[in-house]
């Protein structure tokens, strides 16, 4: 028996379906072995998770955009992990137009269109000013991205603990709840909202054209495989660099307006502990698609799924324990990581094959 | 089996018979990859004390061969018998501790470590408590004794690709080779470095180290091999000792009746126009390590005629080269394109003006391997400005795959999947397409075996005489440059050294000056 490199790919859905269903085994027995927490009642919960399509709409949506953001950079070997960061940058200028100006009493539609708007704006502003370092500095955008995004829960912080603190608060450190005009209408039956479904669907479309025919599209997934074509052909590097970080920070940002919007309805101090965490959860759809585009809303319903189901285990079982409250959102982590390690081993070990040579005397 | 198989050859075919035991033997070897038998039921017997050149055009199998005796892959079937012992070989480790070490002809070492540190690397006799004196002695002694000049405390980024590769060849004979395998690793090493080079070779062989040369180019394997083998489309074309060869046997085992077609005559010359489409004057440009590359060059080219710049690697050619294409700042001086000074352009003005560029190391810098041929047309920016029109893109693509004859399922084969051969014609295909009005090139042809080649160089030719398009022409293959030159420009350190008129050059003038 030998062990080769592998010479065909596999197809590319195996990997993730494998690390799925993996990364579920493990989750199971890892709160198992910590919690005994009982399998049954974290399978049924995962069963839970992926048969309520109107419970996980919300955070399906919010997943979706993020993963498609991602994968514009991602496309280009551009590594933004501060997804997160632009998320914030977003939240806090579609609260700036809910809260500041007097739009939303004038034109709710308008005020709404300019939240995500703006909070796209912010969020590619964002990813702009590490996207600079990165193209000409050679900065490597990881440990950038990745820093920027504290930098931007400090400064949404900042602004609530001080000119932004709301006069309705009753000593809570928050803003004041937006006005019911600029609250995203629910699609009935859902978590979802009609902005964030319309949102998602041009996203979709968009980057699917952006990729398949134009040019800033294919230069992104040139810039990905080859940066010295690039530079050969006369088009320059660093500023692909920059749209490729640049689109990526302004269609993630475009989830914070949407959190606002359509989930919390204003910003709590300190705004790290009360995020969702897409920024982060939106790097394990971008990877379990595969950056196949039309695998992002697979790979986020699947995620968003398991995201529910650990929130309701924590409801059904850590109530019960007494343990809601410090658990937070530690089994959504469990559920997560253990997928993500799973895909990352099984990713490496693809690219061999094991092969019985049987000798012939 | 094996037997059998030698039996069932004609005498012609059969290894070279030998007092002493062959150290490696291949026997049956045969691999498949989806789609092509790479390699077919190769038989291979190779002494100690012998240099021993695998010859063959692009795709005939001598990668995959390599790559099977250094446990890269393992065959579908056959045998590997190393010093009379069947052996498996599943990765290089396995290949090296009995003693095959292969250099490869892209250098794999890290370039932020020094020289010595790459050396000690995986060297088990060198561990931690060795004191760095005693490593930087060896490194020298050794260096010496091949015959190259290293200096171990050298960060490896500043190396030049020769010395990068001298460095591969140190580690390997540190790492105790017996028997060197040699994948194209000396084929894009400047003249002198190889004729020293073939020194060496001769030298370890005659202590009885085994050299495996891998090779397209017929004349490296003259100049140093004791035996050839050539192979052909996967096959065992033939062995020949070195006594019994001539480059007339060799091409017809390597080409087949495509051999007819190889021929180094001149190709038709061009009847320039008076207008000069490309003027430098007194160009100054940095090289990588600091230091003037180009000197003070100045040079002209007229509409449709072709300027070569023949030089030893490393005289400034390649900065030169980049400097026009505008990827290397202007230091000082001028840089003419149509009578329009375009020193402080972009590329991509270049671009978007009828200029194609067929740059050095073409898998590096020219292609991206893993994107279809289809996106790698659309890539320049004269194609793709905005949306992009797919249909007339492809319409292109298919017309260039059929008239370069590019071997390919499909336009929308990612490029890693065809030939070095056909890699290298996509890259010409599109760049003589953009070229309306000044191709550019370092090394065109370097990466392809002779007829395929001589068919690029054809190409080339006929475009600038069809088209009236010019064409600068940098190159270290003097064959190279006077099949294709109207005129010749010689560099030798950054500067231009002589100018001659193709059909009145005279090739000792040229080669003298080349290394004055």
């Amino acid at each position: 028996m030998v062990i080769v490199r592998r010479v065909k790919p596999l197809p590319y859905w195996i990997i993730p379906i494998i690390a799925l269903l993996a990364g579920i085994a493990i989750s199971v027995i890892i709160l198992y072995v910590l919690m005994g927490a009982s399998p049954a009642a974290v399978l049924s919960a995962i069963v839970y998770g992926f048969t309520r399509p109107g419970v996980v709409a919300k955070t399906f949506v919010a997943l979706t955009i993020v993963g498609i953001a991602l994968l514009v950079s991602f496309k280009g070997s551009i590594w933004n992990i501060g997804g997160e960061g632009q998320i914030t940058f977003g939240l806090m200028a579609a609260t700036w137009v809910a809260l500041f100006t007097a739009l939303p009493y004038i034109n709710p539609g308008l005020a709404q269109a300019s939240m995500i708007l703006l909070a796209m704006v912010a969020g590619g502003i964002w990813a702009l000013l590490a996207a600079l370092p990165r193209a000409y500095l050679g900065l490597d955008e990881v440990p950038v991205t990745l820093i920027m995004n504290y930098i931007a829960y400090y400064i949404v912080d900042i602004l609530v603990r001080g000119p932004w603190l709301g006069k309705h608060v009753y000593n809570y450190i928050r803003t004041d709840t937006i006005p019911s005009q600029v609250m995203f209408p629910q699609v009935p039956g859902t978590t979802m909202t009609w902005d964030g479904l319309f949102l998602l669907i041009i996203l979709l479309v968009g980057v699917w054209y952006l990729l398949k025919n134009t040019s800033i599209g294919l230069r992104i997934k040139i810039l990905g495989n080859n940066p010295n074509l690039l530079r050969s052909s006369g088009i320059s590097v660093p500023l692909m660099v920059i749209v490729a970080l640049t689109i990526s920070g302004f269609i993630a940002g475009s989830v914070g307006a949407l959190y606002l919007g359509g989930d919390v309805y204003r910003i709590s101090y300190p705004v790290e502990v009360h995020t969702a965490n897409y920024g982060y959860t939106g790097i394990l759809v971008a990877w379990l698609s595969m950056l196949e585009l039309i695998a992002v809303p697979i790979a986020a319903y699947i995620v968003s799924a398991l995201y529910t189901a650990g929130i309701q285990y924590q409801i059904l079982v850590g109530g019960h324990l007494g343990q809601l409250i410090t658990a937070g959102s530690a089994i959504v982590d469990v559920f997560i990581g253990s997928i993500l390690l799973m895909y990352t081993i099984l990713i490496t070990i693809s690219e061999y094959k094991i092969k019985i040579i049987v000798k012939k005397r | 089996m094996a037997a059998e198989a030698n039996n069932a050859k004609p005498t012609f075919l059969s290894p070279p018979q030998e007092g002493k035991e062959p150290i490696v033997s291949l026997r049956g070897i045969t691999k498949r990859f989806p789609g092509v038998i790479a390699l077919d039921h190769i038989d291979l017997d190779i002494y100690p004390g012998t240099v021993h050149a695998l010859l063959g055009e692009n795709g005939a199998g001598k990668s995959t061969l390599v790559k099977v005796l250094y446990g890269i892959y393992t065959p579908d079937e056959g045998e590997i018998i190393i010093n009379g012992r069947s052996t498996r070989l599943t990765s290089p480790a396995d290949a090296i501790s009995t003693g095959i070490v292969m250099v490869s002809q892209s250098p794999q070492i890290i370039d932020t470590l020094t020289v010595a540190e790459n050396i000690i690397l995986g060297l088990e006799k060198y561990n931690h408590f060795v004191p760095v004196t005693k490593v930087y002695k060896t490194i020298r002694e050794e260096s010496k004794r091949v015959g190259i000049k290293i200096e171990p405390g050298i960060e490896v980024w500043r190396l030049s690709y020769t010395q990068k590769q001298l460095v591969e060849i140190l580690r390997a004979i540190l790492l105790g080779a017996k028997v060197l395998l040699l994948d194209e690793a000396i084929t894009y090493l400047p003249i002198e470095e190889k004729k020293r080079f073939y020194k060496f070779i001769r030298q370890f062989a005659d202590e009885g180290g085994t050299v495996v040369l891998i090779t397209h180019k017929i004349y490296e394997a003259m100049d140093v091999a004791d035996k050839i083998t050539v192979l052909r489309r996967g096959k065992v074309a033939g062995h020949l000792d070195r006594k019994e060869a001539t480059i007339e046997k060799i091409r017809a085992l390597m080409f087949g009746e495509r051999s007819a077609e190889i021929t180094y005559e001149r190709l038709p010359t061009a009847q320039p126009e008076p207008n000069t489409v490309l003027e430098v004057k007194d160009l100054w440009v940095m090289g990588d390590f600091g230091g003037y590359a180009v000197q003070g060059v100045s040079l002209e080219v007229k509409e449709g005629e072709v300027l070569g710049i023949a030089g030893v690697a490393g005289n400034g050619q390649k900065e030169l080269i980049q400097a026009i294409m505008r990827l290397r700042p202007v230091i000082k001086g001028k840089i003419m394109y149509n009578g329009e000074d375009i020193t402080r352009k972009t590329t991509y003005y270049l671009r978007i003006n009828g200029v194609g560029y067929i740059p050095d190391l073409p898998a590096k810098y020219g292609v991206s391997i893993e994107n279809s041929i289809i996106e790698n047309i659309a890539v320049l920016p004269v194609y793709s400005r905005g949306i992009i029109n797919w249909d007339k893109i492809r319409e292109l693509t298919l017309k260039l795959i059929k008239e370069f004859e590019i071997k390919t399922p499909s336009p929308d084969t990612p490029v890693k999947f065809l030939s070095g051969g056909n890699i290298m014609k996509v890259l010409v295909a599109r760049e003589l397409t953009v070229a309306t009005n000044l191709l550019v090139a370092y090394n065109p042809t370097r990466a392809l075996d002779e007829a395929t080649a001589i068919k690029v160089r054809k190409i080339i030719k006929d475009k600038v005489l069809k088209n009236k398009v010019s064409a600068i022409i940098a190159s270290e293959d003097l064959d190279e440059i006077f099949q294709i030159s109207d005129r010749i420009a010689v560099m030798n350190s950054g500067k231009i050294v002589g100018v001659f008129p193709a059909d009145k050059a005279k090739r000792e003038e040229i080669e003298h000056l080349m290394v004055m």
